[in-house]
């Protein structure tokens, strides 16, 4: 049972509403809320929702009010209707039954919108039940989105959050003096250690990991300085957290000397962890190898890349790298094994980073002229075969290219990558790359 | 070190027979210098990774790459073609292969993103990629990591011959100096088999054919194979001063 609704047609409603009756139900409910027309909703999740009822009931009876009634349901709609409509003290609607509990009961149970109770009245829908028999599309077209969710209350299909979910407070550790101030950073990150270490003991506990932490410091001018601290994954290690911030310390400059310092975990994570087969070689290592990828993160930025590739006629122009992301680091993936099967050999192409400018001797070939050798690094490389020209153009609404491309073999049987500027320009030659 | 050897030598020569002594000094050695014993003929054998490609494992000692080793591969000559080959060999296999790039010279275009096993690297400069490979090889995880772009030097490829020995991997540095390097490999494209034009013009590389020599203490063989070429997408325009707009992003 989930919610116990509880309901007197005696007790005031609004402002009125007695403060100190809720405080009392919370001695017996470990949530109470005050809802609409004087209907007081206790949490039962994981309780027995019997009992629960006629302890609240038994509460509202010490404070004067000897004829509530309470309603106990999976659902709010079907304890509401269970307490507001029952003769009984206390009815318990079961589980899985809500839906036909609430059917035989008129439309008004479900206080339906001024708007909308004529057109039901006008469409001959008089029950809870009637309405819930209806197509979802039928409502929709006819009622809109408010007879849709009145549709799915009729249906005892009741989302509404009834307690506020309380924040928690997340694990942090300060420190404060006044004697001195603090302007050494080696004196800093010792009690920023010791900080750490209370965080990260108390994160252990609660079976979480931090993914940011917010380094606060009071300055002697009594103003703060807040730096949060990202770890590129959630972590519960004191030793990760110090190295990070004491990256972190290397780029603070603060006006003042520090006088206090808090150490606040700002969002955290569960200890989830990956499941597999632990015999599989890759997901026995697939820890070592996540804690390598992620030092390796945290110290040089996203260098573990994967390739997303456009369209883009200019090859170098096709790929954006991208950041693996560490799901992707962490995992290990069932890998088809045929031992039978050879691996895919290819020569493919590698590029410079930016295209070289070399020299090349041309000759005539029908119409155009090909490279027979080229100057690279003082050294001259003949060149055996040479296939192309490949052209390529466009992008003349933004930076315009026109290049001629060449596959030439030299001589020691390394293919490399040429291309010319523009057929104007014909001294401007490029090596692009190399195929290897 | 040369006296440790000669007092050991002398030790054994004088109070066992002398095949006892070389079996003691071969144990010895391998205990005290575990990179500077053979990959061949030592009292058990290397563990190697296998690289897929059939002849190239017939030609490498013990049929495949060392693990714990540092092996030297000189650059080019299709080098990458048959390292990566390698790489995907170890990620079918169930295990992690890592590569280095630190010139960043790998096209993403020709990079097969279904490897969930083969990490690529991309260093901004070369004491990150000694770094990155540093740290890689001494989590254990990886079979094989290929560092190229960036060679090792001196104190360097000792620190990372010795993480490769504590991890377990293979490392194949792309470069030529052969210094501490168990196993040395050299590779030259040979010959393309082309398809020409009607005008006789080679038009399209389809095939090539590669050569690799491979040496380490006591081992000297070579393998001839032949490598696919893989061309780019090319995008054409019939002149080369008209706008070619396919494909230019949406």
């Amino acid at each position: 049972m989930s919610y116990v609704c509880l309901w007197s047609p005696s007790w005031p409603t609004g402002a009125d509403f007695p403060a100190d009756l809720v405080a009392g139900l919370l001695g017996v409910a470990p949530r109470v809320a005050v809802g609409e027309r004087g209907l007081v909703w206790g949490d039962a999740r994981g309780l027995h929702g019997g009992q629960l009822a006629e302890e609240m009931r038994r509460v509202a009876g010490d404070y004067g009010f000897d004829d509530t009634h309470a309603g106990v349901a999976m659902t709010p709609v079907g304890a509401e209707v269970a307490a507001t409509r029952s003769t009984t003290p206390v009815v318990i609607v079961k589980p899985g039954q809500d839906r036909s509990f609430i059917a035989p009961y008129p439309l008004s149970v479900l206080t339906p919108d001024e708007r909308l109770a004529p057109l039901l009245e006008g469409l001959g829908i008089e029950t809870c039940g009637a309405l819930a028999a209806l197509d979802a599309e039928a409502i929709e077209i006819r009622l809109g989105a408010d007879g849709v969710r009145l549709w799915q209350r009729a249906r005892a299909d009741d989302a509404r959050w009834l307690f506020k979910i309380p924040p928690r407070a997340l694990p942090q550790a300060s420190l404060e003096w006044v004697e001195y101030g603090l302007k050494d950073p080696e004196r800093m990150l010792f009690l920023i250690n010791s900080l750490a270490g209370t965080v990260c003991t108390a994160l252990v506990a609660r079976g979480e990991r931090a993914r940011e932490m917010a380094l606060v410091f009071a300055l002697g001018n009594r103003t703060q300085r807040t730096h949060v601290i990202r770890s590129s994954r959630p972590s519960a290690e004191q030793k990760r957290w110090i190295r990070l911030v004491r990256e972190a310390l290397d780029t603070i400059t603060l006006p003042d000397a520090v006088m206090g310092i808090t150490l606040r975990v700002e969002s955290v994570t569960g200890n989830d962890g990956a499941q597999g087969d632990l015999f599989d070689r890759g997901f026995a290592s697939a820890p070592a190898v996540e804690d390598a990828i992620i030092q390796l993160t945290d110290d040089q930025g996203d260098v573990v890349v994967t390739p997303e590739s456009s369209e883009h006629p200019l090859l170098e122009e096709r790929t954006t790298w991208k950041r693996r992301e560490a799901g992707e680091v962490a995992g290990s993936k069932a890998r088809g094994l045929d031992g039978s099967k050879e691996p895919a050999l290819n020569l493919t192409l590698q590029l410079l980073p930016t295209p070289k400018t070399v020299t090349v001797d041309t000759e005539p070939r029908r119409d155009h002229e090909v490279p027979v050798r080229y100057l690279d690094n003082n050294e001259w490389h003949d060149i055996v075969e040479a296939a192309g020209p490949d052209r390529v153009s466009g992008g003349h609404w933004a930076a315009s290219y026109s290049r001629e491309y060449f596959r030439c073999v030299r001589e020691d049987g390394m293919m490399v990558w040429l291309f010319r500027g523009s057929a104007q320009q014909t001294t401007d030659w490029f090596l692009h790359g190399w195929w290897d | 070190m040369e006296f440790f050897l000669l007092s050991v030598y002398v030790r054994y020569s004088f109070f066992a027979p002398m095949s006892t002594s070389i079996a003691a000094l071969r144990a010895l050695i391998e205990q005290r210098f575990p990179d500077a014993t053979p990959l061949t003929g030592g009292s058990h054998t290397t563990e190697q990774v296998a690289t897929g490609i059939g002849a190239l494992d017939r030609a490498l000692p013990n049929g495949g790459l060392p693990r714990e080793r540092l092996s030297v591969w000189a650059p080019q000559g299709g080098t990458t073609a048959i390292l990566r080959a390698a790489c995907h060999a170890v990620v079918a296999g169930g295990e992690r292969a890592a590569w280095i790039d630190g010139d960043n010279t790998i096209a993403g275009t020709f990079w097969t993103r279904d490897d969930g096993g083969l990490y690529l690297i991309r260093p901004k400069s070369r004491l990150h990629a000694l770094r990155a490979a540093d740290e890689l090889l001494r989590s254990g995880g990886f079979s094989l990591l290929v560092l190229a772009g960036t060679e090792p030097q001196g104190t360097e490829t000792v620190r990372l011959t010795r993480a490769a020995r504590e991890g377990g991997a293979a490392l194949v540095s792309v470069g030529s100096s052969a210094s501490m390097a168990s196993l040395r490999l050299t590779s030259r494209l040979l010959r393309y088999r082309w398809r020409r034009t009607p005008f006789g013009d080679p038009a399209e590389a389809q095939e090539a054919t590669v050569r690799v020599d491979v040496k380490a203490v006591g081992w000297s063989a070579h393998t001839v194979f032949p490598i696919p070429v893989t061309h780019h997408e090319l995008r054409l325009s019939l002149e080369s001063e008209l706008a070619d707009r396919r494909g230019l992003p949406r």
